[in-house]
């Protein structure tokens, strides 16, 4: 029995019950205690998490807007890796990373920083059509296991510019900095574009 | 148990409705609008219309994984996480932790579930088209598996009655393949769309029209009676629209029902069996089991309606065994579980578009365009039976298409702050035949935590779907390399399976002859006509539209032939 089980219980036991969002809540709060027990530790070192940061940043600078630091990114990237991602991208995501620190990335200068990511966007390329993640058949709950012994994931390069730009243009700072951010539109219309119009959000 | 009188009394309804979601509200309403003292058994949680709408208004940061489901999630929502994004934080409370309830697979099935009130009207894709007359007779005219009892004129005016309370948007185009209903105004088309419109007109004679969707556009004041407003555009339905925008249980059938003060819900309630008497040779109740407590109570009622969802409503007819019916209740024919259909997708097309590059929208249109059935249409032959529908649409790109594209820094920063260029895209919709072999039953040995039998799937695609399927893509790739757009892509999954479409339909069939189907004409229990079972259960074959009104319709339909036969004391 769960602790939320167990708290409901006890509810139960003393004749009330708990509304929705008080359970919602102790979901949140179970969440934050503890993870389930099939969560998979994903450890970066202190150089590795400089580096996410460094490299997240030079996707998204800050401009006259907010940059990915400003914005929350890094620490984003880590935690959705160790949430939503299974082992072939934290394997792939780490190969990433230890290229970068076999070049010494944290001492290179602006010019050659720039120089090293074009390199690693070239070598995607490739590597996308070498890891080529399969479309796995997930005919059953075994098949789903079966999938976390995929050895490669998702390039690095991919998974870090796909995080770093999901992270920014989903913060509060990126998506009100960068788009015309309409939480209630009103009203649907086909319109014509003005001269450097930028885009809608949601 | 021991019942005293009393409260047995306590106990006894007029009619009791087994499932809030789609067809269960539409049938509280139905029968509440007609008298009846009415009791409603939801299995899951309750929720408030507006008050538990918990993400309805959250930002996109204020969600943890941006929309994107957890492992801890995957594992828990397992069969949800196979159509892809249903279990993520948005909107993962309205559906089922498939993890507790668990069921079995000896074939693969994708079963989506929402056990709470509402049930999938909380989240469901809104589209909404009539059925077809030749759809009615499909089977008949091929010979596949059996007719349905009814046609098209005896569903045309219940179709009428339940679309102008549902409120549904769209646009009449005169079309026998898609027979038009009552609308409010349509939602615009973008002006690649009306391209693309105009051209598959013109050179494929193939037509296209604006999704018909249960998004109020302008609220009539049956509408507004119940406190829906207009559709605010943020296409945010999922999480439940506190301006009732869109139609659910919740925000529609449900209130009509209460205002009637002649509606009771029970919530967390099971029901385990309906109860049959060998005396009366009728059901006199159910049986249900409080999923938090465990404790078993009994209702009484002179109606039973089945709204579970089609295959709970399967599986509960399964479970209520007598000497009568020692295979389950309404299982002479051993139809009951068997001919499992759905509409199988995850299968289309996409492509760029050149061109449109400052026509705009604002605002998010929660609908798609809609191409009807042409395949094995008029003096369309094919080599497989029956057709499909498409939807989909354009859509300017977002600052997503730089995840793909080469660059970083920030003029690529600067670029995707503005719009991008249009794509346009569509997935198929496609009918499936009824196969006595795709079916569901009850496991002998394994029971839930509440003791009740297992459910166990054992269906697949047959050689119609899979040959379909591929004719799918080809089309839909065909379409947008006629309409002269780029960079075009078909796709087919392959890790689909009956179920995904969560339009789970056919395991309780009408039908003239009790021998092979399981209910009559008016979705009555043959041999045990007090029962009724309304959800897609009763459906005889899958047509290819999407099925909710047909299913509130046949319900809205039955309930008032349930309240006539009650008042002539045939039941």
């Amino acid at each position: 029995m769960n602790r939320r089980d167990a708290i409901q219980r006890v509810a139960l036991l003393l004749g009330g019950t708990f509304s929705a969002p008080t359970l919602l809540a102790m979901n949140h709060w179970e969440g934050n205690a503890g993870k389930s027990a099939s969560a998979i530790d994903f450890n970066v070192t202190d150089q590795q998490k400089l580096i996410i940061a460094e490299v997240a940043e030079m996707i998204i600078p800050r401009t006259g807007t907010p940059g990915a630091k400003d914005a929350g990114v890094p620490a984003f990237i880590v935690m959705m890796l160790q949430d939503c991602y299974k082992k072939p991208e934290h394997v792939s995501f780490l190969e990433g990373i230890k290229n970068l620190e076999q070049k010494d990335f944290l001492k290179l200068d602006d010019s050659q920083r720039t120089e090293a990511l074009k390199q690693v966007e070239r070598d995607t390329v490739e590597q996308m059509k070498a890891y080529q993640v399969q479309q796995t058949k997930m005919g059953d709950n075994e098949d789903r296991e079966q999938m976390a012994a995929q050895a490669k994931g998702i390039p690095y390069w991919r998974l870090m510019k796909e995080l770093t730009m999901l992270g920014y243009f989903t913060s509060e700072e990126g998506i009100k900095s960068s788009f015309d951010y309409v939480p209630i539109p009103g009203r649907l219309e086909m319109i014509q574009l003005k001269p450097n119009q930028k885009s809608f959000a949601y | 148990m021991n019942l005293n009188l009393k409260a047995q009394k306590a106990n006894t309804y007029d009619a009791i409705v087994i499932g809030s979601g789609m067809t269960g509200g539409m049938a509280a309403k139905e029968l509440t609008e007609r008298g009846m003292q009415v009791l409603m058994i939801e299995r899951g949680r309750e929720v408030k219309h507006i008050e538990d709408y918990d993400t309805a208004m959250k930002g996109p940061w204020e969600f943890p994984h941006r929309g994107k489901v957890s492992i801890q999630s995957a594992e828990e929502y397992w069969a949800n996480s196979r159509f892809g994004t249903l279990a993520n934080e948005e909107t993962g409370e309205f559906f089922t932790d498939d993890k507790k309830n668990p069921y079995i697979e000896k074939r693969p099935f994708d079963w989506i579930r929402a056990y709470h009130t509402g049930g999938k009207s909380m989240h469901w894709g809104r589209q909404s088209y009539r059925m077809n007359k030749k759809d009615f007779e499909a089977n008949a005219k091929d010979g596949i598996a059996i007719d349905w009892p009814i046609r098209y004129e005896d569903l045309e005016p219940w179709y009428t009655h339940v679309e102008k309370f549902v409120g549904i948007s769209g646009q009449a185009e005169g079309w026998e393949v898609l027979p038009d209903g009552h609308y409010l105004p349509a939602m615009p088309m973008s002006a690649p769309e009306l391209y693309f419109r105009e051209t598959m007109m013109k050179k494929l004679n193939r037509p296209v029209t604006i999704g018909r969707i249960a998004n109020l556009t302008k609220p009539q004041p049956w509408h507004t009676e119940l406190g829906r407003a207009s559709c605010q555009y943020r296409s945010k339905c999922a999480r439940g629209c506190p301006y009732g925008g869109y139609y659910s249980s919740l925000s529609g059938s449900i209130p009509a029902a209460r205002k009637t003060n002649k509606l009771t819900v029970l919530h967390d309630t099971i029901a385990s069996e309906v109860i049959y008497d060998e005396k009366t040779k009728k059901a006199k109740g159910v049986r249900v089991i409080n999923q938090n407590t465990m404790a078993v109570e009994e209702f009484f009622a002179k109606i039973v309606f089945l709204n579970a969802g089609s295959m709970n409503s399967a599986a509960l007819l399964l479970n209520s065994k007598s000497s009568r019916f020692p295979t389950g209740l309404g299982n002479d024919s051993d139809q009951v579980g068997r001919n499992i259909m759905d509409h199988h997708l995850g299968v289309g097309a996409n492509a760029t578009v050149e061109g449109f590059e400052n026509d705009y929208v604002f605002g998010q249109r929660p609908n798609a365009l809609y191409i009807p059935r042409f395949r094995n249409w008029g003096t369309d032959k094919k080599d497989f039976l029956r057709g499909y529908g498409y939807q989909g649409g354009a859509s300017k790109s977002d600052w997503k298409r730089g995840i793909t594209m080469d660059g970083f820094g920030a003029s690529f920063k600067e670029d995707m702050t503005r719009p991008g260029t249009w794509t346009m895209g569509f997935g198929g919709f496609g009918e499936i035949l009824p196969d006595p072999s795709n079916r569901m039953f009850l496991d002998k040995d394994k029971k839930d935590k509440w003791g009740i039998p297992m459910i166990v799937f054992d269906a697949a695609f047959g050689e119609n779907e899979l040959a379909m399927r591929k004719d799918m893509m080809a089309s839909a790739v065909e379409m947008l390399e006629v309409a002269g757009f780029k960079n075009v892509s078909g796709f087919n999954r392959q890790d689909t399976h009956p179920g995904l479409g969560i339009h789970d339909m056919g395991t309780a069939r009408m039908g003239k002859d009790p021998k092979t189907s399981v209910l009559n004409k008016f979705n009555q229990v043959h041999d045990c006509k007090n029962v009724f079972v309304t959800d897609g259960a009763a459906m005889v074959s899958s047509s290819c539209v999407n099925p909710s009104i047909t299913y509130m319709a046949m319900t809205a339909r039955a309930a008032n032939h349930a309240v006539e036969e009650l008042k002539k004391q045939n039941l």
